[in-house]
């Protein structure tokens, strides 16, 4: 095998999902066949779609290749600097994406303390230290960064709260229970710099003076946890932790799956060891936090984005974005499209610049996007000219949340959409507030009876006036935000709903109750596959589907070879 | 009575009685009413109060897995690309619900909230290790080779 | 010092309070009344039930108002309609998932709402005046209704569920009977208000009844020669001797009661001058005008009520070869009564089969022992005299769907008719209220009034079959109280309301398919033994004549058939926080629907019982165990919709609880409580 003496470095990605998508298995070939070559294990560069990624790294610039297999087609390109395999960044995204927070992901060894370094690392802590801790919070209040978690709480003005505090203990956490089901901005930021978010903390702490700091991450995260761990004993070794004079101890609390610990008065009892409920606030956790003490908690991207204020100035750093929502955000782009992935945009970039342009979805085949996860709101298409920033989102009935974005197209139905996230939260509820526990159950169990095809019109009624009940009723932001996705489905596509409980049909041909299955004859080969492997033998030999029979499991679907087999409306289809 | 002395590493202040619990599902694949017990004692905690620590978060199982743990992602990703038809059909395959063991204590069977990656959706974890973009076809051949192993 | 004082307002009353107290304090110290479930001062706030809500009408937000605390300047609305509609929802909420008897199916099923459990309790420890006492707050005439009472709560009686009901009604004929000559109520001093009232029947004595206990005179004035109603002229002599009734009656004339015989409204009586004579008048003249059979020659037949009353007066004499038309509990006493006349034939035609028969199942198998055939799907078409005899040409039926009140329409078969010879035919298919001159009335015929509280117009109320139609004693006592109470309420002389009770179930024993495994045992002596048999005289006796069916049960058996009783109602339903607030609140408990936790409740304990199914999961009992009594017996488990309180592992508390019982005395719902009822 030829290898390229112009190659000075290669980079494999194997974040999570390179890892899922072959990474290591590539990553061994690279090795076997190059072992004297300079072969490094990145993180992700936010093109998912293209996984497993390989950049190699010549004297004239670098090379991407991308869905490489360990196969020796790909390792020869990639090692002779083949074409095959090559990798361009789409034309959309390139102009699009501006990356700032995202700069190093992918492009450095994660756990390699020397590289962050060599690209600037802790060079914003070290500028913080040569200024007052007031300079850093000032900085932090001019920089207009707003929580990144969900909330969107000005981070300079929490973190003046603490800094107010005069207490033997104060106490710094981050947020790294990234819950809501669809989002990965800050695992991928996790496992490809670590030291980028706590550098973030250790700012923090000199700004507000805390004197111990947690990070709370999901269990669900092993490679995160993993790269945190050697960062942190990185940290300590280069005693990068002496801050205001004390040794800052830094622990990684592992979550235990609990949505609702995303909360902050329930992470601090997480915390505790105890189950996390939230509690009423006030007290805030600025005033009584963690076993009593003063306690600040903002999310990983929130920190992610420190170092970037501090080094380049609050000033150059609120050049990027909207009046109200400051610098660039972080969006996990999932579902109906061309190019999942993770992008990095302005703040204020439109949804269909995302949506369309860098995710590459198809107009004709979208309907919607969710953003904020089951705490936020769909928005149809035809609002897709809306900049993304904290206030807009919200005024549509959605939420900025963490930045998970989900394209739903026309094939998924919305009713159902709003079923699933139902079904998240009423089993996240943590059981203590009334409406949360049993109002999202009762809505829950509305919305399971109208897929089902059991819906009345009145159905609709009662989700409407129960989803604002438990919205205004709720101690937390899970019960205060649960209803959203109902809410919102109900008032972008209220029609859908209509379609269920007056028609009994699903226009998105979903819902299993609301469908038939045919065989349409004219294209049928007749080679029995779908009846042989019909779990319920629900297909006769003359390929008739019973549909009194079938469970609607699409396994017939699925391995048709000529595809002559689909849904149709119940009692609608051409079964003949 | 189980060993548990692996719980001398961790602090013994109550904050840590999830990093307890973790550890002991670590060794143990799951919390017995043994494990409980010990957890009580080390950190100085009413068992009751353990129990209901310990039955609040989704991770912590109270029966013992099988010897494959197969996690479906349902994230919202997943959800949207077909979790659901992945879950039956694996479900059909294994013939063990979700939550449930089979009787040869082979495989056991959930469903999980995101694993993360939800750019390969849908997809599912085996023992820790992910697998993307499913459908039927590799689906089934997974759990061949799993069953054959 | 002032200047540290917070000033706010709820509902527009203005407080100023030192900081730290909660919007609830201040109000409760205010007699504002904020309703709450899991509050308690003796613990850390739960925050859980959230029916405390008040509005801050300055951000619009809800505050749970038990751990907000006012701010300066502050404005909190309690009880405007939307703070009301939130509470009332949080309430429906956990009343959704609330599983309980508030009230024992056998009391809910008494048109009377006769405490049942209550009385069962007092005859099962052999404590019958105990019991009478009980049953004569809502039963004024238990020896009658001991007698002839359909037993509506024993249909309903969850011992259904493993065999026979209990037999409740025999606990009152038998407390009744051993009490009658030495009972007397405490009697109030008289306020000097009078009521009339018109009809001596079950709705008009027990009006006068319950008027005397409010301090009520009152002046009852009947047509009949004496008094009683249909229970001296409907109800025949078997089933309720004549000499029984007598002495039930003797103790209203004994309490006072003035009761007037051939006083006739419209022609001794004017309804003006009662009205204006007495502060109240009470119409309760029943319902005595049979329903036609329209058929031809219906005249040559006779009329079911009538018929008996003239036999209630001094018998007709064998009446021969008898066939009755009709399928209710007044054809069986017709047929029961020509028996007894000594008829060579008793005959009961009815349109429809058996099992639509309105008549009580038990009269129809006592009717079948004592010799009477049953014509089933036979309808009549008309009658007519040969010589002597009468002949009936009937139809055959047959079912067909369900009509409005759910029972098989019949359905003549064409060319079915066929003929019936008879010396007597009585016709017993119903009867209707004639409304005396002066009442407005329904399109039925039946007095008017509102159903609240059995008012007519001005201080003139009805009660009785005269405003329902043909129903049974009970239900005539039921509302002759509730004109009573409408009356007291008017004079001023009670607060009692028309009371608005919820009522959560754990449901009907056969419409929801209730299995053993979902009664609740509170008692481990609760017997399993078959239900005491009826003491029947012998067969030959009740065919020869009208001595008394069956005789009163003996005292120890009675006792024993009480230990049957399995006591469903909750034990808190006396002072359940959800109930109160519910009521108070218009809470319905149908209003939202869906899974309740199948969690069982937990008897294991021996003096305290744990039920899952009432909890609502507010976490006191957690508290008061950790903070109180230091002892941390509890904790909540598992989360969301599938949150449970319990000791540890699923085992019952110890026995040591006992001593302590703090849990029990702030759970709000009763799902911690002492096992045992008092």
């Amino acid at each position: 095998m030829t290898i390229s003496d112009k190659i000075r470095k290669v980079r494999v990605g194997t974040a999570s999902c390179g890892l899922a998508a072959g990474g290591a298995a590539v990553l061994d070939a690279l090795r076997a066949q190059a072992p004297q070559l300079d072969i490094d294990e990145v993180g992700c560069i936010g093109h998912c779609y293209a996984e497993p990624t390989v950049e190699v790294i010549t004297d004239a610039g670098s090379i991407l290749y991308a869905g490489v297999d360990a196969s020796d087609k790909a390792i020869s390109s990639i090692l002779g600097l083949g074409d095959a395999y090559r990798f361009h960044i789409p034309e959309a995204r390139a102009q699009k994406e501006l990356l700032k927070v995202l700069k190093l992901a992918g492009r450095i060894n994660p756990v390699s303390l020397e590289e962050y370094m060599a690209n600037g690392g802790y060079g914003a802590l070290k500028k913080a230290l040569d200024n007052t801790p007031e300079w850093v919070i000032d900085e932090m209040k001019k920089s207009g960064l707003r929580g990144r978690g969900g909330g969107g709480f000005p981070t300079g003005m929490k973190w003046s709260f603490l800094a107010a505090k005069q207490a033997e203990q104060k106490i710094m956490i981050c947020n790294a229970d990234e819950g809501d089901p669809g989002a990965f901005m800050d695992r991928s930021l996790m496992e490809s710099v670590p030291h980028q978010m706590l550098e973030g903390m250790l700012i923090g702490a000199y700004g507000t003076g805390a004197t111990r700091l947690f990070i709370y991450c999901r269990a669900e995260y092993p490679l995160a946890i993993k790269h945190l761990k050697i960062a942190i004993e990185q940290i300590y070794a280069n005693g990068l932790n002496k801050i205001n004079g004390r040794e800052l101890e830094i622990t990684i609390k592992e979550g235990a799956g609990a949505f609702v610990c995303g909360e902050e008065t329930s992470m601090i009892a997480s915390l505790e060891g105890r189950r996390g409920t939230p509690r009423f606030r006030p007290p805030f956790p600025t005033d009584r936090g963690w076993n009593g003490w003063p306690t600040s908690i903002n999310n990983v991207e929130t920190f992610g984005n420190v170092p970037l204020i501090i080094a380049e100035g609050a000033d150059a750093y609120a050049s990027v974005g909207t009046a109200g929502s400051k610098g660039t955000k972080l969006f996990a782009l999932a579902g109906d499209l061309e190019f999942p992935g993770l992008v990095e945009v302005p703040m204020g970039t439109t949804l269909s610049e995302i949506v369309f342009g860098i995710g590459g979805a198809d107009p004709e085949k979208v309907k919607a996007v969710q953003t904020g996860g089951p705490s936020g709101g769909c928005i149809p298409k035809e609002l897709f000219d809306t900049p993304v920033d904290y206030d807009s989102l919200k005024s549509l009935g959605a939420i900025m949340g963490s930045g998970g974005m989900i394209v739903i197209s026309n094939e998924r139905c919305m009713v159902e959409t709003a079923r699933f996230f139902l079904d998240f939260t009423h089993r996240e509820s943590c059981g203590k507030c009334t409406f949360c526990r049993v109002g999202t159950t009762r809505m829950y169990e509305t919305l399971e009876r109208i897929v089902a095809g059991n819906g009345v019109a009145a159905d609709l009624e009662f989700l409407e006036t129960m989803g604002k009940k438990v919205g205004k009723g709720s101690l937390c932001g899970l019960g205060q935000t649960a209803p959203n996705p109902v809410l919102a489905t109900l008032r972008y596509f209220r029609h859908e709903y209509e379609k269920h409980v007056i028609d009994g049909q699903c226009p998105a041909l979903q819902c299993n109750n609301l469908v038939d299955v045919y065989i349409s004859k004219d294209k049928c080969i007749k080679c029995r596959l779908c009846i042989k492997n019909c779990p319920v033998n629900a297909i006769s030999d003359d390929f008739v589907v019973d549909n009194s029979k079938c469970t609607r499991c699409n396994t017939c679907i699925e391995i048709c070879p000529k595809k002559t087999i689909a849904r149709a409306k119940k009692g609608e289809c051409n079964c003949g | 009575m189980g060993n548990y002395d692996y719980l001398n590493e961790i602090g013994k202040e109550p904050g840590n009685l999830i990093k307890g619990l973790q550890a002991i599902q670590g060794h143990a694949g799951y919390v017995s009413d043994e494990g409980i017990a010990a957890a009580a004692d080390y950190f100085g905690i009413a068992e009751v109060e353990v129990e209901g620590v310990l039955t609040f978060y989704a991770q912590f199982k109270r029966v013992k897995p099988g010897r494959n743990k197969i996690s479906i992602c349902d994230g919202t990703a997943c959800h949207i690309k077909g979790s659901t038809q992945i879950l039956d059909w694996v479900s059909t395959e294994l013939g063990v619900k979700p939550g449930e063991t089979d009787a040869d204590g082979n495989f056991s069977l959930e469903t999980v909230a995101c694993l993360g990656c939800c750019s390969l959706a849908p997809v599912m974890s085996i023992n820790g290790k992910i697998y993307g973009k499913l459908d039927r076809k590799n689906t089934v051949k997974i759990l061949k080779e799993y069953r054959q192993s | 010092m002032d200047k540290q004082l917070i000033h706010f307002k709820i509902d527009g009353r203005e407080f100023q309070v030192a900081p730290g107290q909660t919007i609830l304090n201040v109000a409760e110290a205010n007699g504002i009344s904020i309703p709450t479930l899991c509050f308690s001062k003796k613990i850390s706030r739960t925050t859980s039930c959230f029916v405390c809500l008040v509005k801050d009408a300055k951000t619009g937000r809800f505050l749970p108002s038990c751990s907000a605390c006012p701010v300066e300047g502050g404005e909190y609305d309690s009880s405007t309609e939307e703070v009301t509609d939130m509470r009332r929802t949080a309430l429906e909420l956990l009343l959704s998932e609330h599983q309980g008897d508030c009230e024992a199916p056998c009391t809910i099923a008494c048109p009377a709402h006769a405490q049942v459990e209550e009385y069962v309790r007092a005859g099962r420890k052999g404590e019958f005046l105990e019991a009478l006492k009980i049953i004569k707050q809502r039963i004024p005439l238990p020896m009658s209704i001991g007698r002839v009472c359909p037993r509506f709560c024993e249909k309903d009686c969850r011992k259904n569920v493993t065999g026979e009901p209990v037999a409740i009604n025999d606990f009152k004929r038998l407390a009744a009977d051993m009490f009658y000559d030495t009972y007397m109520e405490e009697l109030p001093p008289l306020s000097g208000k009078k009521v009339a009232i018109i009809g001596a029947g079950p709705a008009g004595l027990a009006a006068a009844y319950y008027l005397r206990l409010g301090g009520v005179a009152s002046h009852i004035f009947d047509k009949q020669p004496a008094p009683g109603g249909m229970l001296r002229y409907g109800i025949p002599e078997y089933r309720l001797p004549k000499a029984i009734l007598d002495k039930e009656l003797a103790h209203f004339t004994e309490m006072g009661i003035e009761i007037e015989c051939g006083k006739e409204l419209g022609k001794d009586l004017k309804l003006a001058e009662l009205a204006s004579g007495y502060d109240a008048v009470v119409a309760a003249v029943g319902c005595w005008k049979p329903s036609s059979m329209y058929t031809e020659g219906e005249e040559l037949a006779e009329q079911g009520i009538r018929w008996l009353e003239i036999n209630n007066c001094g018998h007709t004499g064998n009446p021969g070869r008898t066939v009755v038309v009709g399928g209710g509990n007044t054809a069986m006493d017709c047929v029961r009564t020509a028996i007894r006349l000594g008829a060579p034939e008793v005959t009961c035609c009815y349109r429809r089969t058996e099992k639509e028969m309105p008549a009580e199942a038990i009269e129809i198998h006592e009717a079948k022992e004592e010799g009477v055939k049953f014509e089933f799907l036979c309808a009549p078409l008309k009658i007519r005299r040969e010589g002597s005899e009468l002949i009936m040409t009937c139809q055959r039926m047959t079912l067909g769907e369900p009509d409005a009140s759910g029972r098989r329409k019949p359905v003549p078969v064409p060319g079915s008719e066929y003929d019936i010879k008879a010396d007597t035919i009585i016709a017993a298919i119903g009867q209707a209220t004639d409304a005396p001159e002066g009442f407005s009335t329904t399109r039925r015929g039946d007095i008017q009034v509102d159903s609240n509280s059995n008012l007519m117009i001005g201080n003139i109320f009805a009660a009785g079959d005269c405003i329902s139609g043909a129903a049974t004693v009970v239900e005539a006592v039921a509302g002759g109280r509730k004109a009573a109470v409408s009356i007291l309420r008017m004079l001023g002389l009670t607060d009692e309301k028309p009371s608005r009770t919820i009522n959560v179930s754990r449901g009907h024993w056969q419409k929801n398919n209730l299995t053993r495994e979902n009664l609740v045992f509170l008692r481990s002596d609760v017997s399993d033994a078959e239900r005491v048999q009826l003491d029947l005289i012998e067969l030959t006796r009740r065919t020869s004549g009208f001595e008394e069916v069956s005789r009163t049960l003996h005292q120890s058996d009675i006792m024993a058939e009480g230990k049957r009783c399995i006591e469903c109602s909750c034990t808190a339903k006396s002072d359940c926080k959800l109930k109160k607030h519910s009521e108070t609140y218009g809470a319905s408990t149908t209003r939202i629907g869906g899974k309740k936790l199948d969690s069982g409740y937990d008897s294991r304990h021996p003096a305290i019982i744990q039920d899952r199914m009432k909890c609502i999961k507010c976490g006191i009992c957690v508290k008061i165990c950790k903070e109180v009594v230091n002892q941390n017996l509890l904790s909540t488990k598992r989360r969301g919709f599938s949150t449970e309180v319990g000791a540890a592992y699923g085992n019952p508390l110890p026995c040591s609880c006992t001593e302590c019982g703090q849990c029990i005395v702030e759970c709000p719902v009763g799902a911690l409580d002492w096992r045992l009822k008092e």
